[in-house]
């Protein structure tokens, strides 16, 4: 289980270049034959230059099921204090005592997750918080194939031409519109396992061959 | 790693709410989540245990039949694992949902560490026969030979002597043997036979058996039905029959083993009740009624059936205590009516029912009739009291000096509530208007009965106030369609089926009936009245009365397991215990009560 953990030894461009040359499968693809990892990131702001990854949650989705046995929550060692955005997460510096360095945290994920779609609810915040976290750390960028589960859920309201309220597109909506069971907002795994159920009602209500890429259609 | 929304169903949910912490996020890491949607057929597997979070399933026997539905936190496939048995049933999603897949290897686990789980899951197991059980069989179960007679063959052969057939029958105490020949019946020897056949006849004590046993006698199925024996004993005039068992001799049954297996049987017990001469022996007789519901139990009868027998079983002790009283204190001055009230004046009586009672007379109680009627109806509520039928805690009974009037006396009295009706008033006094006469002057009680039958009918201000006071409790359903629990005195969480359920759906069906002139006291009989009568819409009977015999069965069930495990009989049913269909079952029932109840509001409370 901590193979992983051996390979520390290797060059850290390698492990994403090892990452990078395992493909996402081909777009045309059925996407219930797809596997998935759903992610989510607590964050110190939203300007990824400068604000930090506090934690880290993901669970995957295989074969349609999430698999609990592989969920993962890490606690980041911060460079700076969490601060302010303690009201978010509601962690405090105080909790970090048994948090990971991003860099173990972000090797777990590339070394295991290879050829995953990544998933996660309005993800160009996720993604743009990893792929500077993998520029600073491994000098080199990880090439993510992410779906985001907030845009196929606007698509699938336009579709049916529902008009919006505000705050309709926010996962805890998104969860109840589904009638699925809420959790703890802001925690990375809660929420990562909330969006992995809203990816399963998602797939499941739409025509049961979607393509890989009819979904990255709708991500957009 | 813990996901903290399946952590906490696991640990809300029946087995699995005994485990720690620890304990629960492992099992939780042992689980995959799975999305279903309407209509889907849920593929089982040997490998797995299927948990329901969300939604609702539909179990579909080989031959099409629902058998149950399945909804949060209940469970299938752990007939599968427990018994490597596949069968043939189909799970079909009816509202989308979440389902858990716990590894095999966890359940096993689980099983082998938790004694309780383990039970629980075998219970599920046994429950789920049962079920197919009740599926398979419609007709209602009737005791077989078999329920009455042991494997117990006491055989001879047809060579050995009268005399060793005497000692034998001496040594294992029977009546009878069965005459074998190379394993196969030849026939039977009574001690009877003994008797008119050997000594009358001045035979020896060697003679052979078969000289003077009966050759072929009439035989009967070991899986044959009872009342079959007793036919084919009637018929031949016979008092043995041999058992067989796939055309070998297994046992021999007789008169006195009929005789015994319907003891309890009511028509037994009613027989008794009018043959005892003193308090004690129907406080005996009485100490029986348990026995008997747990025999009417086995042998599923139906709530509505058990509650009638039960109020006759009341009714013949309250019958014979009015008998004992006339032979204690002398025949009685006047005529009268003893009436009884409430569940039993409705004969749908329950095991943990009250005394609900008064006393109709023909004269003014004043001198010595009133004095003669006090101590009377002491004498009968005492006894019954004594007979386990608690005295009414609200007086309602005929020891209470308000409660024995004359005609004109009652007839006042309903004036009164009828009349000038306070709310008050009448959710005191609504039993009063389920009245029926137990003992004594059956014209006495129809002069009172149409008396306020003319006074209700059509009373617009009258049936207004009692709709209301049917209105004032309402079925424990949430808005969502979940259960509302409340506690009892001791801290027992539940639904309490009387209260919130059965005495709601009465007191609509009363406001109806007395609207309407309508003599009968049963509800269901009431019910079926209004439908005939075109006052109440025929569906809206039907479903009320489902409702009704719904909330009797469960009540019944709840009393049955009361009474087995040793608890006092309680009306507080805590929904968890009850498989899927029954909860189902229970929610429409609920349902159908809301829906009656803004119904008789409409009907009854729109102009005022």
């Amino acid at each position: 289980m901590l193979g992983w953990l051996q390979h520390k030894t290797t060059p850290l461009s390698h492990i994403v270049q090892t990452f990078n040359q395992c493909l996402p499968p081909a777009g045309n693809i059925r996407a219930a034959e797809c596997s998935f990892l759903v992610i989510d990131l607590e964050l110190t702001g939203l300007n990824a230059k400068r604000d930090h990854i506090v934690s880290l949650g993901w669970v995957p989705v295989r074969q349609h099921e999430v698999v609990l046995s592989e969920a993962r929550h890490y606690l980041v060692i911060s460079p700076v204090s969490v601060g302010q955005s303690a009201i978010f997460h509601g962690l405090h510096d105080k909790d970090f005592d048994d948090a990971r360095e991003l860099a173990d945290v972000l090797t777990e994920l590339l070394q295991r997750y290879a050829g995953y779609i990544f998933v996660a609810h309005h993800c160009q915040l996720d993604y743009r918080f990893l792929n500077v976290a993998c520029q600073r750390i491994f000098a080199k960028s990880a090439k993510f194939s992410f779906i985001d589960t907030l845009n196929i859920e606007l698509y699938r309201l336009q579709k049916q031409g529902i008009v919006m309220k505000k705050d309709a597109l926010r996962l805890p909506q998104c969860l109840s519109r589904h009638k699925l069971p809420q959790s703890n907002q802001h925690h990375a795994l809660a929420d990562a396992y909330s969006s992995a159920l809203l990816l399963l009602s998602q797939l499941k209500h739409s025509h049961a061959d979607i393509t890989l890429a009819d979904l990255q259609l709708q991500s957009r | 790693m813990e996901v903290a929304e399946v952590t906490t169903f696991l640990a809300g949910t029946t087995p699995f709410d005994q485990l720690k912490t620890t304990e629960l996020a492992s099992l939780a890491e042992q689980i995959s989540v799975y999305y279903c949607q309407n209509g889907e057929t849920v593929q089982l597997s040997s490998e797995r245990l299927m948990i329901v979070r969300t939604g609702i399933f539909a179990l579909f026997s080989d031959q099409q039949t629902l058998l149950t539905k399945l909804e949060e936190g209940d469970f299938y496939g752990y007939q599968l694992l427990l018994t490597g048995l596949a069968d043939n049933d189909q799970l079909v999603c009816e509202e989308d949902g979440l389902v858990y897949w716990l590894t095999a290897e966890a359940f096993h686990q689980l099983r082998y560490q938790y004694k309780n789980i383990d039970i629980f899951f075998q219970r599920l197991f046994s429950r789920r026969l049962h079920q197919y059980k009740a599926q398979q069989q419609h007709s209602r179960f009737t005791l077989k030979v078999s329920d009455v007679v042991q494997a117990r063959k006491v055989a001879i052969s047809g060579e050995q002597t009268v005399q060793q057939a005497a000692i034998l029958m001496t040594e294992k105490r029977v009546s009878s043997l069965l005459v074998e020949q190379d394993d196969r019946l030849v026939g039977i020897i009574t001690d009877r036979d003994l008797r008119s056949r050997v000594l009358a006849d001045n035979l020896a004590a060697q003679t052979p058996v078969n000289q003077v046993m009966t050759a072929k006698p009439h035989t009967i199925d070991k899986h044959a039905y009872l009342f079959e024996a007793v036919q084919l004993m009637s018929r031949h005039n016979v008092h043995h029959l041999p058992v067989l068992d796939k055309q070998q001799s297994y046992s021999m049954i007789t008169a006195t083993d009929i005789i015994r297996s319907q003891q309890d049987h009511p028509v037994y017990l009613i027989g008794e009740i009018h043959r005892q001469t003193s308090v004690d022996g129907l406080e005996h007789c009485a100490s029986q009624i348990t026995n008997l519901a747990l025999t009417m139990g086995k042998q599923q009868v139906p709530a509505h059936e058990a509650g009638h027998i039960i109020t006759t079983i009341t009714d013949a002790l309250t019958q014979r205590l009015i008998k004992l009283a006339q032979i204690e204190f002398g025949p009685s001055p006047c005529v009268f009516s003893w009436l009884a009230f409430g569940s039993q004046g409705r004969m749908d009586q329950s095991l943990n029912a009250d005394q609900d009672n008064a006393l109709l007379l023909e004269k003014e109680p004043v001198g010595d009739v009133a004095d003669y009627f006090a101590a009377l109806a002491d004498f009968v509520c005492q006894g019954l009291a004594r007979c386990g039928i608690i005295l009414c805690p609200g007086n309602i009974m005929a020891s209470n000096s308000a409660l024995r009037l004359s005609l004109k006396g009652w007839s006042g009295q309903f004036a009164k509530w009828v009349n000038s009706p306070t709310p008050e008033a009448l959710l005191k006094s609504s039993i009063f208007f389920d009245l029926r006469v137990i003992e004594g002057s059956k014209g006495l009680f129809n002069a009172l009965q149409n008396d306020i039958l003319a006074r209700t009918n059509g009373n617009t201000l009258f049936l207004y106030h009692l709709a209301q006071t049917a209105l004032q409790r309402t079925a424990p359903l949430s808005f969502l369609r979940n259960f509302i629990l409340e506690h009892d005195g001791k801290q027992k969480k539940g639904l309490d089926l009387k209260k919130r359920g059965i005495s709601v759906i009465t007191d609509i069906v009363r406001v109806y009936a007395l609207s309407a002139g309508i003599a009968e006291i049963n509800t269901r009989q009431r019910l079926v009245k209004l439908a005939s009568n075109g006052i109440m819409d025929a569906k809206d009977t039907q479903n009320l009365s489902d409702a009704f015999d719904i909330l009797a069965q469960l009540r019944w069930d709840k009393h049955q397991h009361d009474l087995t495990e040793g608890h006092e009989v309680s009306n507080l049913l805590d929904p968890k215990v009850l498989s899927g269909l029954q909860r189902h079952q229970l929610k429409d029932s609920l349902t159908v009560i809301n829906d009656a109840q803004s119904a008789l509001k409409h009907r009854f409370c729109r102009e005022m």
